[in-house]
């Protein structure tokens, strides 16, 4: 009866304590990052997205995305509209990346922390691996209903060295994302919301939002639109396809 | 852990239904993606009007050249106006495509209209690792940004705008294409031919050049270690034979290195001799090209390029050109007897009007992104050395690109050498540019 109540008691004490930590201490976060990418897509996809770029008069500029993913590092972007950009198309394979314009003719090597479109999203936000393909977990937190993951880019060539990912527990689906460069400086936040249901079981927010103390006054807006499971063969996520990609939608 | 059963999943799903519905009041936003669907039939383009303001430099070379039998000015300017439309029609595996190119120009010559059609072929592709390629097309080859050694089978770019759509020539091609998982990840294998019969390809091997030629050529391209490599080869023709490769490698998030090397068997320029006679210089010629893109974390780009063309101009062959012009200008302007300037001009202008006669060059081009949180807009600096004699041209230039389709620039270009100079010798001394193009 007296090591029952012992026992009550640490629970009760930890309860209001330690709890949170030792039960994240459990988690592993590396497992955990991989369920939330699942939450988010399948892991070969394609979708349609819309960027808007808001500046703090209130302008608005738009793009259209076509996206195809395959496996945990392949992933073609191809710009839709407006007019100026269409025909562009982005092809990464793990750490490289390479842009396709038309006029130019052939597809040149970019960085990751390059804007091609301009505004508060650079290419690591458009061309966007799984998560676990490019960060590991070293910390996983509870707060309140959400688990709170620190990230550590695996390799320097990761555009973010560092995240802060505020994800639900219940949906694994994040609702808040913090960037961080090396020298500890942030640089953008990411917050995630309107969770839709895209059909095939494809749940999770359409809508990322993204500021930057960078850019004060500015915001960037992603905006999902018809998610699906698709299988492509390899040799679509290659340089010599590059210039066809128009023709996966 | 994870919500993973389907009702335990469906039950989150309308919890964050409600949640996010207080996000969602703030701002609602919406996406029909019908109007993006894939049509048979596309068309865009831009059209482009285009003032140049040049200061010209009256006692260069090139000016003495070009003016000679000219009223003579110090300036001019020149208003154009370009369409360029890209068209395609899809059917099946095929796919026909086209790209017409219309400028018209006035200056104080005239004025002149010139009309392209810079491609017209058509692609047939059964499965996404065979492709077969027929008709008029611009081909690329090559990494370096303001110049390609490599470019076995295209037109030379213009450094001063290494980004405009060129001309390209009709050709009958495939391209076979496999990916791998492990080191090498892509092997892709592009033979094609440029023939030369009639009037197709008239201008491939240049003025002399009136065989009918098949011009095979092929590239093999290979992603290893995360590393671009081609190698590349034209078979002997309208052309002499040449080979090469290049490569290209981001060594981090910020940092891509690339090169380019190619050797020519024959080329032949045309030189002033010991005597000071138009002799041609034939050798075989190799070339190679060694540059750099970094990104620094607020944003500015540079691009430096290192390029030596084998078969440029010396820094003493430069000199003697232009020193025989001075000479045929002095002799004309005593004598008005333009048979020694008409004769220069024939042999060194098609060659001296080309941007980079010289041998050895450094391009530096430095762009800052977005500057003072001002999104949509590019300040640049782009200044190219002839490392032989150390004349230079430098261009600042500024870009904006913030109303939707409309693309601003605004550049000026300076030009500085001495006498017997690669830049100090040009045309002008000075030239300012305003581009508005609108893109449908």
């Amino acid at each position: 009866m007296a090591r029952s109540l012992y026992i009550g008691l640490i629970t009760i004490v930890l309860a209001f304590t330690g709890a949170p930590a030792l039960a994240a201490a459990k988690v592993d976060g590396d497992k955990l990052l991989r369920e939330i990418d699942r939450s988010l897509n399948p892991e070969s996809y394609e979708a349609y997205r819309k960027l808007i770029n808001i500046e703090p008069d209130g302008r608005k500029k738009e793009y259209v995305l076509f996206t195809v993913k395959k496996g945990r590092d392949k992933l073609i972007a191809l710009f839709l509209d407006p007019p100026s950009e269409k025909g562009r198309a982005t092809l990464r394979l793990g750490d490289n990346m390479w842009l396709y314009i038309p006029g130019v003719g052939k597809p040149i090597r970019i960085t990751s922390l390059q804007s091609v479109v301009g505004g508060v999203f650079n290419n690591s936000d458009i061309l966007t691996l799984d998560y676990s393909v490019e960060y590991k977990a070293q910390k996983v937190e509870e707060q309140g209903k959400d688990y709170v993951l620190d990230l550590k880019a695996r390799t320097g060539s990761v555009a973010y060295d560092r995240l802060v990912m505020r994800v639900d527990r219940k949906t694994l689906l994040p609702a808040e994302i913090r960037a961080y460069a090396a020298s500890g400086l942030l640089i953008k936040t990411l917050h995630f919301s309107q969770i839709k249901d895209f059909g095939g079981g494809i749940v999770r927010p359409s809508v990322l939002e993204t500021d930057s103390p960078l850019y004060k006054g500015y915001k960037s807006v992603m905006i999902w639109a018809r998610i699906r499971a698709r299988k492509l063969p390899d040799e679509v996520f290659t340089l010599n396809y590059l210039p066809r990609a128009g023709e996966l939608r | 852990m994870r919500g993973s059963t389907p009702g335990l999943r469906r039950a989150a799903f309308g919890l964050c239904l409600l949640v996010s519905a207080g996000a969602a009041a703030q701002e609602t936003y919406s996406f029909d993606v019908s109007a993006f669907e894939k049509k048979p039939f596309e068309l865009s383009g831009y059209g482009e009007l285009r003032g140049e303001a040049f200061e010209l430099d009256q006692d260069a070379a090139l000016y003495q050249l070009g003016f000679f039998d000219r009223e003579p000015r110090s300036d001019f300017e020149r208003g154009s106006g370009t369409l360029e439309l890209r068209g395609l029609f899809r059917h099946g595996d095929t796919m026909a495509q086209f790209v017409g190119h219309s400028t018209y120009q006035d200056d104080f010559t005239g004025s002149a209209q010139d009309s392209r059609l810079y491609e017209a072929y058509v692609s047939h592709q059964p499965d996404s690792g065979t492709r077969y390629d027929l008709g008029k097309k611009t081909l690329s080859w090559g990494k370096g940004y303001a110049w390609n050694p490599v470019g076995f089978i295209q037109r030379p770019k213009d450094p001063n705008d290494p980004d405009l759509a060129r001309q390209g020539f009709v050709i009958a091609g495939a391209d076979f294409v496999r990916s791998f998982s492990g080191n090498l990840k892509t092997l892709a294998f592009t033979p094609l031919v440029v023939p030369t019969y009639g009037d197709a390809n008239a201008d491939f091997g240049g003025p002399l050049d009136t065989g009918d030629h098949a011009n095979p050529a092929a590239k093999l391209y290979l992603l290893y270690k995360d590393t671009d490599i081609d190698l590349m080869v034209l078979g002997q023709g309208s052309r002499s034979a040449r080979y090469g490769l290049d490569f290209s490698r981001n060594i981090s998030s910020n940092f891509e290195i690339h090169g380019e090397w190619a050797h020519i068997g024959r080329t032949s320029r045309p030189v002033i001799g010991p005597a000071g006679s138009i002799t041609p210089r034939e050798s075989g010629a190799t070339s190679y090209l060694l540059g750099l893109r970094y990104l620094t974390e607020n944003e500015l780009t540079t691009i430096i390029e290192y390029y030596h063309d084998g078969a440029g101009y010396s820094e003493d062959e430069l000199s003697s050109i232009y020193a025989a012009v001075h000479d045929a200008y002095a002799q004309y302007q005593l004598s008005a007897d333009p048979t020694a300037l008409s004769r220069l001009r024939t042999a060194f202008q098609p060659v001296l009007m080309q941007p980079n006669p010289g041998r050895n060059y450094l391009y530096l081009r430095m762009s800052q992104n977005q500057p003072f949180d001002i999104l949509y807009f590019t300040p640049a600096l782009t200044v190219i050395t002839n490392l032989d004699d150390h004349s230079y041209s430098v261009a600042p230039e500024l870009t904006y690109t913030g109303v939707s389709n409309l693309e601003l620039r605004f550049r000026v270009f300076w030009l500085k050498g001495d006498r017997l100079t690669d830049f100090g010798e040009k045309q002008n001394d000075r030239r300012a540019e305003l581009r508005v193009r609108y893109y449908f």
